[in-house]
């Protein structure tokens, strides 16, 4: 019979604790804080994911993990609307891929009806415009937009939202740590971009073969997806490949048609409306009976509403197509439910329209094309999904 | 903890029995006919009908309100608001309850989750503002819209409809003292934690309204859908697929004594409004379905198991009429049901409950929501209000409370009172107070 020291066993135990400690990951510290997510945030954004480019940071907004905890908890506090019922998260919504898959566009304080789908926060970062018409230049001024339309979370005004802050008692000392001032308009900005700054997402499936070498990480049919998207399907024109890091957009805005058949076509649509009252029974409704209690569709013109030029009409921006599989419906007014109605949408050529961009065409894919490329797109669902949703998640939502 | 919840089953057990013995020495008398049996009764002539009423915007000062209405038959003033009390600002004022003793009535919003307490005891025609809830969501670990009111012995039994992480549907139910103190959260049964019910592949984790049979130690809540669709615009809505997809689908059986659910039905379409027979032989409720326009049941078999069918149609289901509120009258042989989107109240004899016969149908106006009537059932008051972006619009959108009388063959309008042209709002639910109530002999 063998025996071990008592202080062997000690050791073997010290030792296990550690490895218990230390894997897998803690999502939240011991103590209850965010400070592991924030140390993670950091290196996350110093050595983006596996086919992703570096991080530009911004001189006057250095990242550092207080920021990314205050932006963290600003973006999920729902105190910083009119009414205390909108946060960023509640359209940005960690579990439904940083956007709402349970509406087409979302709606805001009170109600409201917005006319475009959320888009989704993943590898915002990259962005060099924000919002479908690309209004605002940084994600350190995107913040205003939102915080002040009246129909999403309608403030008042900026002081509204800084007396809200100054009187929230958990926000005491925070903006001073990190930023060894007061909450004002300026930091306010910079706090809420370091969070949204280190929700990258990427080392798909795709990035590990593409940019990983493993050919086992695909099917042949995320191949083919692959072949067409870059070919005969011309998507790669507008979503973007490069040799050693993908973010699927040229920055541009195009005419896909979304937009002229939605401000045109449908909202003069005088066809029933095909609701589904119960799952898999769907019935005509009259178009009257939904006018009776609808306000009427508004009117979008795109890129056109921020620069006036009429040769800007139905101009919407080109997305990242990372992690699409998990931000449905698509497009910018979220019109299209699935990906394989969005490849379907570009294989029949878009919408015909007089400013139809000249690179959506009819493609002719067939079945088989048209699946392929869906499992394409399905293969650019990054590795870190419940990481950035439990992230999201280790602070406090503010009520 | 399992102590605490021991002694607070005797203690129910012993509120329940006590309230066997009231409800049986007043079977004859009992309450108007969709209240908590916990409740005190008002037996005859209602005098004042409470009216929890949304501000609307360009009207008055835009703010929710509740509104008094004089029913005295014989007072100067009958028919007439004689008080209003605004609380500021629109909260998407829904529905409310009555305490127990009847002292208290409250108030939610549905849109920022605030509750009101309003003291009708003290003056009876002048309601005051005694408590506001402002942490309902904080309290309750994230529950958001609260709901149905339902009086238990010393605490408020609470539906929420959704919650603060999504805007979705899941949601919980709560409890509170009748201080307005927070005592607990039961979140849902969902097929990722059924805690211990039947019917995992129905569970949807929605909730809408609540009601309890003591006698057989039942409860059943019912599901609507999530803040984002109840204060979306309507029309929007119905044409957005996603969106529809976000309604409930299920009745769920609770123990009542334990909190705990038992069963959860699938019951298509938005199970909304819940009401128990009142007979004691009868073990059954009626619920009616929004969107696929049903009269489901809900009883006990021959085997003393639950079961849920669907029993009849509403109009045509096919043009969605929209049920909305049911009443059911205290001999268990009548239901009121309205739809919100043709405006029209329909009677039912339910002498059948597998059966229900449509007996009588009224357009009540453009729109039309809830509706009470008294325990005789000679009085029936309706409200036009559903929700504030699902009413209608334009000249459509009437916004009223009308006092109906009932002589068995025909409604007979007796008032009506125009909540826009008085000031107040989008009139909602309605519940009826008398000052003899709170006088003794």
């Amino acid at each position: 019979m063998v025996t071990y020291p008592r202080s062997a066993s000690i050791v073997l135990a010290a030792i296990l604790w550690t490895v218990i400690c230390i894997w897998p990951p803690h999502f939240v510290a011991a103590d209850g804080s965010t400070e592991d997510f924030d140390q993670r945030a950091l290196a996350r954004v110093a050595t983006p994911p596996l086919g992703l480019p570096k991080v530009f940071i911004p001189g006057n907004n250095p990242l550092t993990a207080a920021k990314i905890a205050l932006g963290r908890k600003l973006f999920f506090d729902r105190r910083l609307s009119h009414n205390r019922t909108m946060s960023c998260g509640m359209c940005h919504i960690p579990e439904q891929g940083f956007t709402n898959n349970e509406v087409a566009t979302p709606i805001g304080v009170r109600g409201r009806s917005l006319r475009r789908n959320a888009p989704t926060s993943y590898n915002i970062a990259y962005l060099e415009s924000m919002f479908h018409d690309a209004r605002d230049t940084s994600l350190e001024t995107q913040i205003f937009g939102p915080l002040l339309a009246r129909e999403e979370m309608a403030n008042p005004s900026i002081g509204f939202v800084f007396a809200t802050i100054e009187a929230a008692p958990d926000y005491e000392d925070l903006f001073e740590t990190a930023f060894d001032e007061p909450a004002n308009a300026h930091n306010l900005g910079l706090a809420l971009a370091s969070y949204e700054r280190t929700i990258l997402s990427a080392n798909s499936p795709f990035d590990q073969w593409k940019y990983g070498g493993d050919e086992s990480a695909v099917s042949a049919q995320v191949k083919l997806g692959f072949s067409l998207f870059t070919g005969k399907a011309g998507c790669a024109a507008c979503h973007l490949i490069g040799d050693e890091s993908a973010l699927f957009t040229d920055h541009a805005l195009h005419n896909t048609g979304i937009g002229y058949n939605s401000d045109t076509v449908i909202r003069a649509s005088e066809e029933p409306v095909q609701v589904e009252i119960a799952p898999g029974i769907v019935i005509p409704l009259a178009r009257k009976t939904v006018t009776s209690v609808g306000l009427p569709r508004l009117r979008d013109l795109g890129r056109m509403e921020v620069t006036h030029d009429t040769s800007d009409l139905f101009l919407f921006k080109t997305p990242i197509l990372r992690n699409v599989a998990l931000s449905a419906p698509y497009m910018h007014d979220g019109s299209l439910r699935t990906l394989e109605e969005v490849v379907r949408f570009y294989d029949q050529g878009g919408h015909p329209n007089p400013g139809l961009d000249p690179l959506v065409q009819t493609l002719k894919l067939g079945d088989n094309g048209i699946t392929a490329l869906v499992a394409f797109l399905e293969s650019l669902t990054g590795d870190n999904v419940a990481e950035l949703e439990a992230d999201g998640r280790s602070t406090e939502i503010g009520n | 903890m399992k102590l605490n919840y021991f002694a607070f089953s005797l203690a129910t057990s012993f509120a329940l029995a006590f309230a066997f013995s009231v409800a049986s020495l007043n079977s004859a008398q009992a309450d108007e006919t969709c209240q908590s049996p916990y409740m005190s009764p008002i037996t005859g002539q209602e005098e004042y009908v409470y009216v929890w009423t949304l501000g609307m915007e360009g009207v008055g000062d835009a703010s929710d309100k509740l509104v008094t209405i004089d029913t005295r038959p014989d007072s100067d003033t009958y028919g007439k608001v004689i008080n209003s009390l605004s609380v500021g600002d629109r909260h998407e004022a829904h529905h409310s309850g009555l305490s127990e003793d009847r002292r208290f009535l409250w108030a939610g919003g549905l849109d920022d989750s605030k509750i009101f307490i309003f003291d009708i005891a003290s003056d009876p025609s002048k309601p005051t503002l005694s408590k506001t809830i402002d942490s309902f969501v904080k309290d309750t670990g994230g529950a958001v819209g609260p709901h149905t009111f339902y009086a238990l012995p010393g605490r408020m039994l609470i539906t929420a409809l959704s919650n603060d992480r999504d805007h979705g549907g899941k949601t919980a139910l709560v409890e509170y003292t009748n201080d307005g103190e927070f005592i607990s959260t039961q979140w849902m049964p969902d097929a990722s934690d059924m805690k211990g019910a039947l019917g995992k592949e129905n569970a949807d984790g929605y909730n809408y309204d609540v009601r309890v049979l003591p006698r057989k130690n039942v409860m059943l809540t019912s599901a609507f859908t999530g803040w984002s669709n109840y204060m979306m615009d309507f029309g929007k809505m119905l044409a957005d697929g996603e969106a529809m997809k976000r309604f409930g689908q299920t009745v769920t059986l609770w123990d009542l004594h334990a909190r705990t659910p038992k069963k959860v039905f699938k019951v298509p379409g938005a199970p909304l409004e819940i009401r128990w027979a009142r007979q004691d032989n009868h073990n059954w409720a009626f619920t009616t379905t929004a969107l696929t326009s049903k009269i489901w049941l809900i009883y006990e078999d021959d085997s003393g198991e639950w079961q849920a069918k669907e029993v009849a149609d509403i109009g045509v289901p096919a043009d969605i009429p929209l049920p909305v509120d049911i009443s059911i009258s205290a001999d268990d042989t009548k239901l009121w049901v309205n739809s919100f989107l043709d405006g029209t109240t329909r009677l039912f004899d339910i002498s059948d409950p597998h059966n229900p016969k449509m007996v009588f149908e009224k357009k009540i106006g453009t729109q039309v929501n809830m509706v009470s009537q008294s325990w005789d059932g000679k009085r029936l008051y309706y409200s036009s209000s559903l929700l504030a972006n699902w009413d209608k619009k334009g000249e459509d959108n009437q916004q009223y409370v009308k006092l109906y009388t009932w002589d068995g063959t025909a409604l007979n309008q007796e008032f009506e009172v125009d909540f826009v042209k008085e000031g107040l709002g989008r009139a909602h639910q309605m519940r009826f107070g008398a000052a003899s109530l709170y006088t003794s002999g």
